[in-house]
């Protein structure tokens, strides 16, 4: 292929170097997890509750047992009774989060919920028996809203929550009550977010291996963290008491003190970030459900006295976007039917399912307060939030995680003397709530449509006033008034500069003269924000003190006897291009070309573990870093034994190609398979890895910001409320670039579900939370028609770091919804205050049609 | 009940006993093993299955096997010889249409119909032509430039 045989004295970084990936995805041997369909597997099929909310009365498997080609029926409840339920893993101070186990077998709470599973020859036979199931609801009111969830009479869905309260959380920063009292005005705007859904176009999807004979566990997977996955399989099918399990570990020798070893090197390793952290939190959740612990110490001593754990595996997967991050509830029941029936089963998710359970996100609703001064300056935020947080707790995160992150992001790249957000979360009767790329972006919807509220207000641009307010790299090392510290990453103000200097604006007084004419109407929308990406160290510190722990990547690197050049990966590619940029990296590195380097992914046996795998966009800043990081010490260790086999000095090896040689005489090269024959040699191995370097990493000192400005210059058909987008520009800044096309096509996919967030896509529920919106036909995904060609400007701000890369994957989907609705509303001149805007909408907000 | 059914795909004549209900997509998958043909949606929005059936492209999501007795199919498995490249993946490639690519079987085989149909289409006569088929990675652009490119090898104006 034309990139792979590049030679490494271009230097594949920087390079759009073509993709190794497609080299299988286009020829159609691609391995996603229904394409893994072991011999003789079964196929499971969950029966799913038809009404959002109500209790079970009763459950009749007899005919649907009976059926031809069924080999066994679970009941909700006989599913229930050899599990663990999901549990808070790292509750915030105010929040209860439910425990509850993997099926509904008293209650079920949304539409879809699972109550019984089927397992049967074949899918259809699966399927057939599913609707022989007879289930005797008993039905309750649903909770279809917010407003809904917050009533007093509102029926409740978790009997230990206060009403449908999960979490209550207020944090302040600086003076506000004084700040509002001294500013001259305080603008006031309620904005509401509509539920979107990620919609990866593969679903959800495991298939579960079991070794007859070991009983060892295979699960081939679409999660974002196999190694979550494995360890909440392993401790959530733990079916026997504590004491059985305590009795176990004690006697298994071998067992503890590796156990006891582990925990040591854990502890010492994350010293500073265990001693941060405060549990105050957990003792509000114990305070509510003491069961906890009951069910903490029950998984925890069943994991010590596990035998064997449960490999995970993904080698393909189909997209995510953070839905394939949470644990799949289904996961843990098709594990157990595998179990109890000794044979592999297999559960691949439909897109009803996926529609309806498969994740949601960013039902949100802000009153936002900004005190500012006549001259446009900002002087105080205070924003009340709330989250449609839906029936169930996605584990590990979920909602849980959105206002953790709003706290540190809210006030965005702008100066503000003091900043207050209540964030709650409230249950309903819909779907889970999942991180969705940049699981915090209406952060930014939020302040940059009050921005352009407020320069309505006081009759100025909105360019002004970001341009006034705006903090730059120079206000460094000054920390954000949420605690982060600024640092030369720090390049908003750059890339809002640099695109306001792209938009013609007398051009575009024209055109929106000339729109006028054809009864259209043309309008502006500029945005800001910035991410960290990996951020500052310390950045997971201002979040929630010790959470660093949970954000460190490590990696692996190989040199093999034969002089093959190994990278193990603990992150987990769903078409982040992951192989192909490591190889970039790494090839530079050992001077090699990009074919000499094997990049080992997706498998929980040769990774090591990460509690997050691929999200938060650290696939470069983390990922990519210990790549870099741990190539860089071997590449050390080679230079030595090649200076004392060339028998020159160590600065003078060079490696081109794959040849080894000293400076200037690079015909008397050797190369790596000859480095490894001689490294075998002196340490006397006949097999295995010559050179072996692993490290954790934690891109401190060398992370920074993520940084960009989007355009979007909107045209609205005011007889038909349709909206085009004549134009749409990013400017960005993720530091040096590993390859530009990568990253172009992360920056363009994130735009596109943002254009898809504000004008096509809602997960629709009525007031009683029944689910509208449960095929293709109803939830639109922007089709090539929708999506206008996207521009690009990269800005590459450099830094001293040994490791720069920059996290660009969730920025796309950050900007967009603000840009576009700030257009609209210019277009329109009135503020728009919702972020869904079908035609019909846009037609009530020009006054021509109305809500009724 | 099942059903003898013989159609060709890829160049090879397969006689398979069906049952009636089966979608082909799932006979292409389960049977035939040619696991390139990827399911979606499985109620034909989203194109993904998209496979030639006389030359035209079709949803095998839609399709009852049997319906295709006689038929004559190809899958993204018969676009490529082996390993090699058609100048339509070789331009995909080219172009870094995809990101995780469970789409592209779908889009590859579209294109393939769109251009035999009309070998030298306007950006906006490909959008539209691809509106059957979803990317939810993309944004689009890389493919619509991935069929220009794919114009241009097989006009042979690139190689």
């Amino acid at each position: 292929m034309a990139g792979s045989t590049q030679t490494s004295g271009l230097g594949f970084v920087g390079q759009s170097v073509k993709r190794v990936e497609d080299e299988r995805f286009l020829i159609g041997k691609g391995q996603f997890v229904a394409d893994v369909m072991p011999d003789g597997v079964l196929h499971a099929v969950f029966v799913r509750s038809p009404y959002p909310h109500a209790t079970i009365a009763g459950i009749d498997v007899g005919e649907a047992t009976r059926h031809p080609g069924v080999v066994r029926v679970f009941t909700g409840q006989e599913l229930n009774a050899v599990t663990q339920p999901f549990v808070p893993l790292a509750p915030q101070p105010g929040s209860y989060t439910p425990i509850y186990h993997a099926m509904a077998a008293e209650k079920v709470r949304h539409i879809g919920d699972p109550v019984a599973l089927v397992v049967a020859e074949s899918r259809h036979v699966a399927e057939d028996a599913a609707e022989l199931v007879v289930v005797d609801y008993d039905m309750l009111d649903g909770v279809g809203s917010i407003d809904r969830a917050l009533a007093a009479d509102a029926p409740q869905l978790w009997d230990r929550a206060d009403g449908n309260m999960l979490s209550d959380a207020t944090d302040t920063y600086g003076p506000v009550d004084e700040v509002f009292a001294a500013a001259d005005r305080v603008v006031s705007i309620t904005l509401d977010s509509h539920r979107q859904a990620n919609q990866s176009m593969e679903t959800r999807g495991t298939v579960v291996e079991i070794d007859k004979v070991t009983g060892h566990l295979t699960v081939h997977n679409t999660s974002q963290g196999p190694h979550v996955l494995k360890w909440a399989i392993a401790a959530q099918t733990v079916s026997q008491g504590r004491l059985k399990s305590l009795w176990g570990f004690m006697r298994n020798t071998s067992r503890r003190k590796a156990f006891f070893r582990a925990a040591n090197t854990f502890r010492k390793a994350n010293k500073d970030d265990l001693k941060g952290q405060d549990n105050a939190g957990m003792k509000g959740q114990l305070k509510k459900d003491r069961s906890l612990l009951r069910y903490m110490t029950r998984m925890g001593f069943g994991l010590l006295a596990a035998e064997s754990f449960p490999t995970v595996t993904s080698v393909d997967i189909g997209g995510g976007f953070g839905a394939k991050g949470p644990i799949a509830r289904e996961d843990i029941p098709v594990v157990v039917a595998a179990m109890s029936l000794g044979r592999s089963v297999q559960w691949i998710e439909d897109r009803v399912e996926n529609l309806s359970d498969g994740g949601q996100a960013r039902e949100e609703r802000f009153h936002v307060d900004v005190a500012v001064n006549n001259d446009g300056t900002l002087k105080g935020l205070r924003v009340d939030a709330l989250i449609d947080g839906g029936a169930y707790p996605a584990f590990p995160f979920g909602a849980n995680l959105i206002g953790t992150l709003w706290k540190v992001y809210m006030p965005g790249p702008y100066h503000f003397e003091a900043f207050q957000l209540r964030s709650r979360i409230v249950a309903t009767n819909k779907g889970r709530v999942v991180p969705y790329r940049g699981p915090w972006a209406n952060e930014t919807w939020m302040r940059e449509r009050t921005i352009d509220a407020v320069a309505a207000e006081l009759g100025m641009d909105p360019a002004d006033i970001r341009s006034k307010n705006m903090m730059t790299e120079d206000d460094a090392p000054a920390a954000f008034i949420t605690g982060p510290t600024i640092d030369e990453t720090m390049s908003t103000r750059k890339t809002f500069d640099r695109a306001l200097e792209m938009i013609d604006r007398d051009q575009l007084a024209r055109d929106k003269a000339d729109a006028e004419s054809r009864n259209h109407r043309i309008g502006l929308g500029i945005a800001s924000y910035h991410e960290a990406a990996p951020g500052p160290p310390n950045f997971a510190d201002s979040i929630s003190p010790g959470s660093g722990v949970l954000l460190k990547e490590d990696g692996r690197a190989t040199i093999e006897i034969d002089g093959r050049i190994v990278m193990y990966t603990s992150q987990v590619p769903h078409g982040q291009s992951h192989q192909t940029t490591y190889k970039q990296i790494v090839a530079d590195e050992f001077g090699v070309s990009m074919e000499d380097v094997e990049v080992i992914w997706g498998n929980t046996d040769t990774s090591q573990f990460s509690f997050i795998g691929t999200g938060g966009s650290r696939g470069g800043p983390l990922g990519g870093g210990v790549m870099r990081a741990t190539a860089r010490e071997i590449r050390e260790q080679v230079d030595e034994l090649a200076a004392e086999m060339l028998e020159a000095a160590v600065e003078d090896i060079t490696i081109v190609d794959g040849n080894i040689h000293v400076s200037g005489t690079p015909a008397q090269g050797i190369s790596y398979a000859d480095i490894a024959t001689e490294a075998a040699k002196r340490a006397s191995v006949t097999a295995g890895p010559v050179f072996d370097v692993d490290l954790k990493y934690e891109g401190v000192g060398n992370g920074g910001w993520s940084c960009a400005t989007h355009v979007a210059i909107v045209d609205i058909d005011l007889d038909t409320g349709q909206v085009t987008i004549p134009r749409y520009l990013v400017v960005e800044d993720c530091g040096p670039i590993i390859n530009p096309a990568v990253v172009d096509g992360q920056i363009r996919g994130g735009v596109a579900q943002g254009i898809g967030a504000v004008f096509y896509e809602k997960a629709f529920y009525d007031d009683d939370a029944n689910l509208l919106s449960a095929t293709y036909m109803d939830y639109l995904i922007p089709t090539a028609m929708e999506i206008p060609k996207i521009e690009i400007e990269h800005l590459e701000t450099l830094t001293e770091g040994e490791n720069d890369f920059r996290g660009v994957g969730e920025g796309g989907m950050i900007g967009a919804p603000a840009t576009l609705t700030n257009a609209v509303s210019d277009a329109l001149g009135v503020q728009v205050t919702t972020q869904y805007l079908p035609p019909s909408t846009i037609l009530e907000l020009a006054g021509i049609i109305s809500p009724d | 009940m099942s059903h003898s059914i013989t159609f060709t795909i890829n160049g090879e004549s397969t006689t398979l006993d069906v049952e009636a209900r089966r979608s082909l997509a799932d006979v292409i998958r389960e049977d035939i093993r040619l696991t390139g043909t990827h399911l979606g949606c499985e109620h034909g929005v989203c194109g993904a299955c998209t496979i030639l059936l006389g030359g035209q492209p079709a949803r095998a999501c839609l399709m009852l096997a049997v319906q295709a007795d006689g038929a004559t199919i190809i899958t993204i498995e018969g676009l490529s010889d082996g390993d090699k490249m058609h100048p339509i993946q070789k331009a995909m490639h080219e172009a870094m249409s995809f990101q995780c690519a469970f789409c592209a079987p779908g889009f590859l085989m579209s294109t393939v119909a769109l251009l035999e149909e009309n070998p030298n289409p306007t950006a906006d006569e490909i959008r539209e032509e691809l509106s059957g088929n979803l990317c939810r990675c993309t944004g689009y652009q890389s493919i619509v430039d991935g069929v220009e490119t794919a114009v241009r090898i097989i006009r042979g104006d690139e190689s």
